[in-house]
Order: C-alpha cells, then sequence, then structure tokens
C-alpha cells in the first residue's frame, strides 16, 4: 500500500518504511510507528517560531516529533529530523492529545504549535490533538514543508488554523541539490490551496550562490495569490551537512530584496541577532506598526505593539493579523 | 548608557544593552570593540577553535585597552563533552589543549591568573522522567541535579520520593534558610528542589532533545589556582582577587566543565557550595565568584523563568536577565576591565567588565558574537 500523506506517496508493504520511517502498514492501513511520541513540549514566543502576523505577543506551547521527510542539506534539527525515529524514542516524552493540551493550559500558554519536524510524519497525532484543541478552545499552528498530497493538505486545514510555510526554492536543480525532492510544484499547490482558508506565512531560508537568483521569483508567486501574505526570508544558518559553509552576506541578500519589498506588505529579513527588518510596517504609510526584537535563531520577541484595534495609528489602514495582541502573561485563550 | 554591539559576520548593529533600542555609539571604546568583533568571527561551541577564540580576543583586547583586570570563561571542553563523543584519549587531548590554551594566553599575556575549574563531567548514566507530573518541574538541560518542583500534587510526591534516581526532596524553606535568603529572595523559589543522583539528569516537557553524552558531576568542591592567598570556599575568591590587584594584573580564568581530577595546575579545593547545595555551571556559580556572596536566589533554579518574558523585561540581548546584578567585581574596580568568554551571552552580566567580548550562541546554534561597553571613560 502507497502512503498517501505526503508527495513521496511511498510503498509501505512488508514492513518496509518510506522516506521518513514514520509510517507503517498494518492490516488496517497506514498506520503510525510512534503515536503520542514528543520530542519537546516548550514554551516560545510566536514571534520566535516565527508567526509575526498571528497572536502577537502570545505563549505557545511549541512541539514537535520525530522524522522528516525533506532531506535539507542546511538542516538546523538534525538531531532531530534526520536522526532515525527509532533511535531517538528513549528519549522522546509521551502525552496523549488530552494530556498535551494540558500541558498548554498548566503552561500558560495561549495556543500550540508543532514546530520541530514537519507535521505530516505524524498526522494522524495531530489530528487529535486538532481535536482536542480545539474542544478547549486553543488555535493550534504549525510550520510545515507543505509537500503534502492534497487529500493530506485538507487533513492540515481541519487541524491547523494557521500556517507557515517553507518556500525552500523553485527551482528543480535547487530542489534536488539542497532539498531532496525532485519538484517544489506539490509546495507551491499547498500554499495556494491553504491561503484560500487559512491565515499562512511563508519562510524561504537564502542560501548565497544556490536560491537568492530566486527572490524575485518567490516574491512574484506570493504577490500572485495575496501580497500582503507576510514572508520571511532567513539568512541561513549553516548546520547539518552545510556546517562549514559560509554564511551569506547580509547586506547582499537584503539588496535582493529590493523587488519583493515592492510587490509584497510584509518582507521580514531575520534569522540573525540584531536584524534591522523584523518591524511590521505599515503598507499604507510605512509607518512603523509593531516592532521586535531580533535575537538570531529561536528567540525573536515583540517590543512594541501600536496597531491596537488592528488599525494603523498614523493613517487607519488594516494591519492584516490574526487573532489580537496577547500579554504574555495574560492567561486568556482566543479561539 | 551600555552598548551591545551584535556582530552577525560581516554585519554589525549597535544598541541599548537595557532597551534593546538602536543607538548611535561611537568613540574611541566603541571602535576598537568593533574592530576586534570583526576580526574574530565565533568558530562555535564545539569547534576545536572555540577556546583559541577565547585567548585570541582577550589578547587583541589587552592589546589595544591595556586593562588590569581580566575575566576568560572557556567552555569549548564543557560543550563537546555534553555532546560529543570521544574515546578516553580523544577526552584527554580536548582537556590537554585547554590547558595549552591557558598557558598560552599567560605566557602572552603576561598576567597573574587565578585560574578556577567549575567542577568535572560524569557519563550521564540515565533519565529522571519529571515529565508526566501532576505539578511542574522546571530544570535547564544545563543542569544535571536540580530541578525546581511547582504545585506537586500528593501523588508526585509519592512517585518522586521511591524514584531510584532522586537522592531527596529538599523543601524551599530548607534552602531559603540554608542561604539565610530574604522574603524578596524567597518569592521566586519553587516550592521544591529536586536532587538528582550523579549522573542522572531530568527529562522535563521542555528539555532538548539532544542527547547528553556527559552531565556536570557532583562537584562539593571545586579547583582554584593562585599564587598567593589561602581560600577555603567560593565565596573566598573574591577577596583574593582583590589584594592581586593591589599589585598585579590579575586574569580571572574559569573553565567550565573541568574539576580536581582533571585540573593539570596546582590548586586549592574550594568548598563549591554549602551545606548539601553545590553549584552546577551557571551564573549562581559565576556571580558568587564574582561578588564573594552566595548568590542562589537571584534566577532561583527551577524557577518559572518563562513568566519574567514579557514585552517589559530589559536586557533583551542579555537571556534571563532583568538587570545588571549588583555588586560584581569589575563595576567596583576603578581600573580598567575586560571580559571575554565562550559559554553564553552573560560575561557582561556577571562580571561587570568595562568591555565583554562573546559569544552570541543559542542551545548550539551560533549566530555570532556580542561586544558590550558598560563605561567608555577610562580611555
Amino acid at each position: 500500500m502507497r502512503c498517501n500523506y505526503c508527495e513521496w506517496r511511498c510503498e509501505l508493504g512488508n514492513g518496509r518504511l518510506g522516506v521518513c520511517k514514520m509510517y507503517v502498514e498494518d492490516d488496517n492501513g497506514i498506520k503510525e510507528r510512534f503515536p503520542n511520541k514528543w520530542c519537546t513540549c516548550g514554551i516560545s514566543r510566536i514571534e520566535s517560531i516565527p508567526f509575526y502576523h498571528a497572536y502577537p505577543g502570545s505563549r505557545s506551547l511549541t512541539v514537535g516529533t520525530s522524522g522528516c521527510n525533506f532531506n535539507c542539506k542546511y538542516c538546523s534539527n538534525g538531531f532531530i529530523a534526520k536522526e532515525d525515529p527509532e533511535l531517538l524514542q528513549e528519549r522522546m516524552l509521551e502525552y496523549s492529545p488530552k494530556e498535551l493540551v494540558g500541558m498548554a493550559k498548566k503552561l500558560g500558554c495561549h495556543n500550540i504549535v508543532f514546530n520541530v519536524n514537519e507535521p505530516t510524519v505524524s498526522l494522524p497525532t495531530m489530528i487529535e490533538v486538532g481535536k482536542e484543541a480545539k474542544a478547549q478552545g486553543i488555535p493550534v499552528g504549525c510550520l510545515t514543508n507543505g509537500y503534502t498530497t492534497e487529500e493530506a493538505t485538507e487533513l492540515l486545514c481541519s487541524v491547523f488554523s494557521f500556517f507557515n510555510i517553507g518556500l525552500k526554492g523553485l527551482s528543480d536543480r535547487f530542489n534536488k541539490n539542497y532539498i531532496g525532492i525532485p519538484s517544489a510544484e506539490p509546495v507551491l499547490r499547498t500554499i495556494k490551496r491553504l491561503a484560500k482558508t487559512a491565515h499562512i506565512e511563508i519562510v524561504t531560508p537564502v542560501i548565497q550562490s544556490a536560491n537568492d537568483d530566486e527572490l524575485d521569483a518567490i516574491s512574484d508567486f506570493i504577490a500572485g495569490i495575496d501580497s500582503e501574505i507576510p514572508w520571511h526570508v532567513f539568512r541561513l544558518l549553516p548546520e547539518h551537512d552545510m556546517k562549514e559553509a559560509e554564511y551569506p552576506n547580509i547586506e547582499v541578500i537584503n539588496n535582493a530584496l529590493k523587488i519583493a519589498r515592492t510587490e509584497l506588505a510584509h518582507v521580514y529579513f531575520h534569522n540573525f541577532v540584531g536584524s534591522d527588518w523584523v518591524n511590521t510596517l505599515c503598507p499604507g504609510c510605512k509607518s512603523v506598526v509593531i516592532e521586535r526584537f531580533s535575537l538570531g535563531c529561536g528567540g525573536d520577541k515583540l517590543h512594541r505593539f501600536l496597531c491596537h484595534d488592528k488599525y494603523c495609528p498614523e493613517c487607519r489602514r488594516e494591519i492584516r493579523l490574526l487573532g489580537k495582541k496577547t500579554e504574555w502573561n495574560s492567561m486568556e485563550v482566543q479561539s | 548608557m551600555s552598548i551591545a554591539i551584535i556582530d552577525a559576520r560581516e554585519w554589525q548593529n549597535i544598541f541599548d544593552l537595557r532597551t534593546g533600542a538602536k543607538a548611535e555609539a561611537d568613540g574611541p571604546v566603541v571602535k576598537m570593540v568593533r574592530g576586534v568583533l570583526g576580526a574574530h568571527p565565533y568558530p562555535g561551541d564545539t569547534d576545536p577553535g572555540s577556546n583559541k577564540w577565547v585567548s585570541d580576543v582577550a589578547l587583541d583586547l589587552i592589546e589595544q585597552y591595556h586593562p588590569q583586570l581580566v575575566f576568560l570563561a572557556y567552555a569549548g571542553q564543557y560543550f563537546t563533552s555534553r555532546y560529543t563523543p570521544m574515546t578516553g584519549e580523544e577526552r584527554a587531548k580536548m582537556l590537554a589543549a585547554v590547558s595549552s590554551e591557558v598557558n598560552r594566553f599567560i605566557a602572552e599575556s603576561g598576567f597573574t591568573p587565578i585560574i578556577i575549574g567549575t567542577g568535572t563531567m560524569t557519563d550521564f548514566v540515565d533519565f529522571i522522567d519529571v515529565s508526566r507530573l501532576d505539578g511542574l518541574a522546571l530544570s535547564t538541560h544545563w543542569s544535571a541535579r536540580y530541578a525546581g518542583l511547582h504545585n506537586p500534587s500528593v501523588s508526585d510526591l509519592i512517585f518522586l520520593e521511591k524514584h531510584p534516581n532522586i537522592e531527596r526532596i529538599v523543601d524551599k524553606n530548607e534552602l531559603l534558610s540554608l542561604f539565610n535568603a530574604s522574603p524578596d529572595e524567597a518569592l521566586r523559589v519553587p516550592e521544591h528542589l529536586l536532587l538528582a543522583k550523579e549522573g542522572c539528569a531530568y527529562k522535563t516537557s521542555s528539555g532538548t532533545p539532544r542527547k547528553a553524552l556527559m552531565v556536570p558531576a557532583g562537584s562539593f568542591h571545586i579547583p582554584v589556582s593562585c599564587a598567593a592567598g589561602s581560600l577555603n570556599e567560593i565565596t573566598d575568591i573574591r577577596g583574593i582577587v582583590d589584594e592581586g590587584l593591589k599589585k598585579d594584573k590579575v586574569a580571572v580564568i574559569i573553565l567550565e566543565g573541568i574539576g580536581m581530577e582533571d585540573f593539570p595546575w596546582p590548586y586549592s579545593s574550594c568548598i563549591n557550595g554549602r551545606g548539601w547545595y553545590y553549584y552546577e555551571p551557571g551564573e549562581a556559580q559565576y556571580l558568587t565568584i564574582m561578588t564573594g556572596q552566595h548568590r542562589v536566589f537571584d534566577y532561583p533554579t527551577g524557577y518559572k523563568y518563562f513568566e519574567e518574558d514579557q514585552e517589559s523585561k530589559e536586557y533583551p540581548f542579555s537571556g534571563y536577565f532583568t538587570s545588571l546584578p549588583e555588586g560584581t567585581l569589575a563595576s567596583k574596580f576603578s581600573g580598567r576591565s575586560i571580559a571575554v568568554g565562550n559559554k553564553s551571552m552573560f560575561m557582561h552580566m556577571v562580571t561587570g567588565a568595562d568591555l565583554s567580548v562573546e559569544c552570541f550562541a543559542r542551545n548550539l546554534y551560533n549566530q555570532g558574537t556580542m561586544g558590550v561597553v558598560h563605561r567608555q571613560n577610562k580611555v
């Protein structure tokens, strides 16, 4: 039987494992090997995940499992995503969906975000978490690489209400060489689909001389869907197989974003400490409406929120945000 | 105003350290630090060149700033021991390289060293799974012995009492009275402190999934090497430094993850805490060294750190620090001082040195470096 969760569509019969090593076939079909096993259930600022336009200021329970269906050369979570999931299990946490949502409440989290590896490799577990969270009024979001089948994309929609989708590159050359997939077409399809019904943001890690020549084309693609989709351009933090690679030059990459900034309302350039490009500007009058600190990988933070009713305080243009500003220590959850 | 200069490789930015706001700063000291940051990109926490980076940066700053007091933290061996598989031979070679690096610094700088090992490492043996309690157990993944326990149920306490890897459960009041805590200091201390047996570490809900190979050992004593003075306790180190500064230029050199069995210089065995409590590597141990007073409660073990991370928190580039610690050695010193370290972004807080240069790395992710200028008026 072929797995239908992602576009690898791996053949799983006779005990065979697929690319992600997270599913097997049994008499009842495809099932998870390690349901309800989590590599972490930590607290994060939602800006650090990053979501810049969803529930600003809120406290997220960030969760992940094991395994991945991509083989990114620069993976920054290789110690999870690239490890054989079997070998990780002794270190994993075990929480039922109800317990996981309970943990979010115990830690005072306003939402739950799947962000360490790829949620598609643990979709049945996440469906159950989504049901439980929905019952308790807690929003659930995720980071995804978007390499889902059309059917699995619909399942993602049933679980998550906000997404940050990795669009790593457009060309087959880049995707084959750096990501290990034949084409970005399924990812583009997923982005178009999710943008119709959910809040989405897009992230693109930039590798100098590998995909920085695609920035304009990626910007065109996003603008073609919706010019107000926030785009996070990440300076690559060389990890995993690229640990010895040079860090991309910040000025060069920033200069390459000139056209993008004319056609997209919200272009952010970060993933390095001290970035100047993490504030939200009003697309109308260019006033700063949300200020953030850029503390590098996994550390961004809300500093000042100036558009309290979702409108620019200067020109009253609406600023696209999912949910409202949340106080870090508030116990209020917005469903 | 204290200035933070961030260097993200070939790109720098300047901020007010306290508010995090962008700042304009110039002048010879700022230019000097910018130059040093630009000349010394950080190779990474577990890179073999990590400790050499500390010496190189310090020597460069000494040549330009001419300090009388230097603080150095060498942590490469600590991070490597935690996560990199090594044979005994490789580990011995790594530790020999640490002493070579320190000796190089001493020889090239001419400073009188006071060398402190923060405590040795031991093989990781087993987890204590506290992720499924009714209450909440909190422990940083850099700690092995301690976890704070909040709102435990009766069954939690029964489970923990019976746990074979838990040495004992300490009531909050016992910790408070051990260090004569003030009512203010008591506020953030968890109801209980869990003490793990040596070699064990906690599996908490928010721990790192990185596989720890070694953890801090039970270091009730730590080695301290100094040419003059006698010392018995960790709180005596401050006095030795103060005395040394009356006649020499002094370098306080802290070696992370090194205890008496690994320490290659003649040393005094120094009590690293009080009673049943010993310091693990972290800001409390550094602050105790730097102030000569036990500083267990600035950021109590197992406290709810995340509740202090609201928008209004100051010092955004200084991790969980919410204010500049009082009474640090260099903040009281009228001569020039510098600090360099590859532990994380905290040397500028715990030493109070005029100038600090440190790696900006989080959970082994190498973001670059940060220079902090607390004072520019000594040039």
